[in-house]
């Protein structure tokens, strides 16, 4: 527990995310399982009840970390302005619109944008012909094996139509 | 026993000459079994048109090594890249991954081929010799001895808590409770779904798993130029580190044995699969090394005995169902369906009236495994490649192709979400020093320990000494005891040593 001299400080703001969802799950699904047949509580009960104690014991310990003056309330573990910079920020957003535009463009065209749009991010804007070309590639790749070969059930739009109609009819 | 030796050569000679349906079969089995979602099973059931076509021998045969290289597949991107392919290879990146952050991703991928081929190879033959007594098995495993089987697995969460106890006790605990989302499995009460439709089934794994491992991964190792850990020391692939691999697999060969004759046991037993197997070998191989504190650090022996143990179910799964008629899990269901279409009946009665299709599966999951030492091992060079691909091109392909292999298993939308929720959850626990494997384990056994919890107390109108009435539950939670103290002991008879070592 105790920290050497020269060792940064615990970002206990950040560490104690998990501990803080998992109690307000808990008590959410506590609150789910009230008046059901205990079937349904038993085990959920026991288990959720050791979480809350082993949370509480971690914010003990953090409470008496922050008091030592090893550790503060800071979150630099978790989000720092390196993120933005790091391209960190921008994938997430590329990836949150992957999973809104995919059931609408279909699996080839949202994963050839989306491709392209992260590693453009990463690169921070070079090689933009090189990265057009290996996303494009691998999106016909994927199309190739999971969709024409293979018929598996990936989200289909436009493009994927189009070509069942080119194939089918050449 | 010579006309069974007999049929034995003839099936052998007879599955070698459909090599030009293996090796191709094992190639496929490697890549569905390394994309979360496309397991040996939902491969199988996309090719049934084509399995149903060929002959009972040509189908079975490439059911079986489709089988077997898929389990072998999942862990290649789980040793390169931290994305276990199936659930049965979750416990294989805590040692396989560290091992190629090491630059040692190929030394480790011919460790994880030979104890996967060895373990498979030994097993099938164990399978093969002692197949009454192990179609025995299942009869005596109750709900009552399968909790202790579970808990083997989840005491796995206190080996991976030793490091930072309260953090890994959160994950495990916090693993479990997520488990536990869903219907009840006596009155199927929704508890705790957020009033989702998709979440009375309980949680799916493959998003789960896709989420806390592969979305946080991708987030996580762009970080890095390359995912070997010193960006400027990236060595060249040699032939000499897939000898070293063997080397280091084949000196472990009695570890390589007992890890995979766990996943034997534990294959026979209906119900079981190879994520439970992998879970208890890797703690038993902890618990009972001389070297504990190398588990999780890039150990050898910690990506021997979830490999060994993962194939050993493959041959287990086959005895319920070709000497019972019952299938072990969803692959071996799909065999009893082409089976039954070809007119195969099962039972004990299989080995004489069609010795050839009893015999023969078992020769097909043994030749299948050799010919993959043969065919794999040489790749294991230009695998280990991926590790020094750049993150900026790597971390998108992994995101888009893992987060749409969770949506094929049910074709939720949601499902895809869901992977993106647990990717945050899984980046948020890595950033701030929380396991995301340990929330795997509960995720993954919490609602299976449930659900054999409740049918004993069920069948026990609520009286929790269920739990000790039976003779082989006993021995087995004796075992679980001894399993978790005798480690401590020898630990501290080491210490003891060591200090009257230092102090002579």
């Amino acid at each position: 527990m105790t920290l050497k001299p020269d060792s940064p400080k615990r970002q206990l703001g950040g560490e104690s995310v998990i501990p803080a969802l998992a109690i307000a799950f808990t008590l959410y699904f506590f609150s789910t399982i009230w008046n059901s047949p205990w079937t349904a509580q038993v085990s959920t009960f026991l288990i959720g009840g050791i979480l809350l104690l082993v949370c509480a014991i971690f914010f003990v310990q953090a409470g008496l970390v922050l008091r030592s003056g090893q550790g503060n309330l800071g979150f630099g573990n978790l989000i720092t302005r390196e993120d933005i910079s790091s391209g960190r920020v921008g994938l997430f957003a590329t990836t949150v619109g992957y999973c809104i535009l995919i059931d609408h463009l279909g699996f080839t065209l949202t994963t050839f944008l989306f491709l392209s749009s992260s590693m453009f991010i990463l690169s921070r804007g070079r090689n933009a012909a090189f990265i057009s070309l290996i996303s494009a590639a691998m999106a016909l790749a994927g199309w190739a094996v999971f969709i024409w070969a293979f018929d598996t059930r990936f989200p289909r739009g436009w493009f994927e139509n189009m070509m069942k109609a080119v194939l089918s009819n050449g | 026993m010579g006309d069974t030796a007999a049929i034995l050569l003839e099936v052998f000679l007879e599955t070698i000459s459909f090599w030009y349906i293996i090796v191709p079969t094992i190639f496929l089995g490697l890549v569905v079994g390394g994309i979360p979602g496309f397991s040996a099973a939902n491969t199988i059931i996309i090719l049934m048109p084509l399995t149903l076509a060929m002959s009972l021998q040509g189908g079975l045969i490439f059911m079986v090594a489709l089988y077997c290289s898929a389990r072998m597949g999942a862990g290649i991107p789980a040793i390169l890249v931290n994305i276990p392919g199936t659930a049965g290879a979750a416990a294989t990146p805590l040692d396989g991954y560290p091992m190629a952050k090491q630059g040692k991703g190929q030394q480790a991928l011919s460790i994880s081929f030979v104890a996967s081929s060895l373990g498979g190879l030994l097993t099938t033959i164990i399978a093969l010799a002692a197949m009454p007594i192990l179609a025995r098995v299942g009869f005596y495993m109750h709900s009552t001895e399968m909790i202790v089987v579970m808990l083997f697995g989840i005491s796995l969460i206190a080996s991976i808590a030793a490091q930072d106890m309260v953090k890994g006790l959160i994950a495990g605990f916090l693993g479990l409770m997520i488990g536990s989302i869903g219907t009840d499995v006596v009155y199927a009460t929704p508890r705790g779904t957020f009033g989702f439709l998709e979440l009375y089934d309980g949680v799916p794994l493959i998003p789960a798993l896709v989420g806390l491992f592969a979305v946080s991964e991708a987030f996580i190792i762009i970080e890095k130029k390359v995912i070997v850990t010193h960006d400027g020391d990236v060595k060249a692939p040699s032939w000499n580190a897939t000898l070293e691999g063997v080397q280091i697999a084949l000196k472990r060969w009695w570890h390589i044995v007992w890890t995979s004759l766990i996943g034997l046991v534990i294959g026979v037993i209906p119900g079981a699969g190879a994520s439970i197997a992998s879970f208890v070998a890797y703690q038993q191989s902890r618990s009972f090394s001389k070297t504990p504190e190398l588990y999780g650090t890039g150990h050898p022996e910690g990506l021997i005995a979830p490999e060994s143990a993962n194939n050993g179910v493959t041959s287990g799964t086959l005895v319920p169902l070709l000497v019972l008629g019952i299938p072990g899990g969803a692959t071996a269901a799909i065999m009893l369906v082409v089976m039954q279409y070809h007119g195969v009946s099962f039972g004990p009665s299989l080995f004489d009236t069609q010795p050839k299709v009893g015999y023969g599966m078992f020769m097909a999951m043994a030749v299948s495994y050799i010919l993959m030492i043969f065919t794999i091992l040489p790749l294991s060079r230009y695998m280990s490649h991926v590790t020094t691909i750049p993150t900026i091109y790597l971390a998108p392909m992994i995101i888009s192709f893992t987060l749409v292999g969770a949506f094929v298993p049910r074709e939720y939308m949601f499902d895809l979400y869901l992977a993106l929720a647990f990717g945050v959850l899984g980046y948020i626990a890595r950033r701030t020093g929380y396991h995301v494997a340990a929330i795997l384990i509960g995720v993954i056994l919490g609602p299976l320990l449930e659900k054999y919890f409740l049918w004993s107390l069920k069948k026990s109108d609520g009286d929790i000494m269920v739990l000790f009435s039976s003779t082989l539950g006993n021995i087995l939670w004796l075992c679980l005891l001894l399993s978790l103290v005798l480690p401590a002991i020898f630990a501290f008879q080491r210490k003891r040593k060591s200090l009257g070592v230092v102090a002579e």
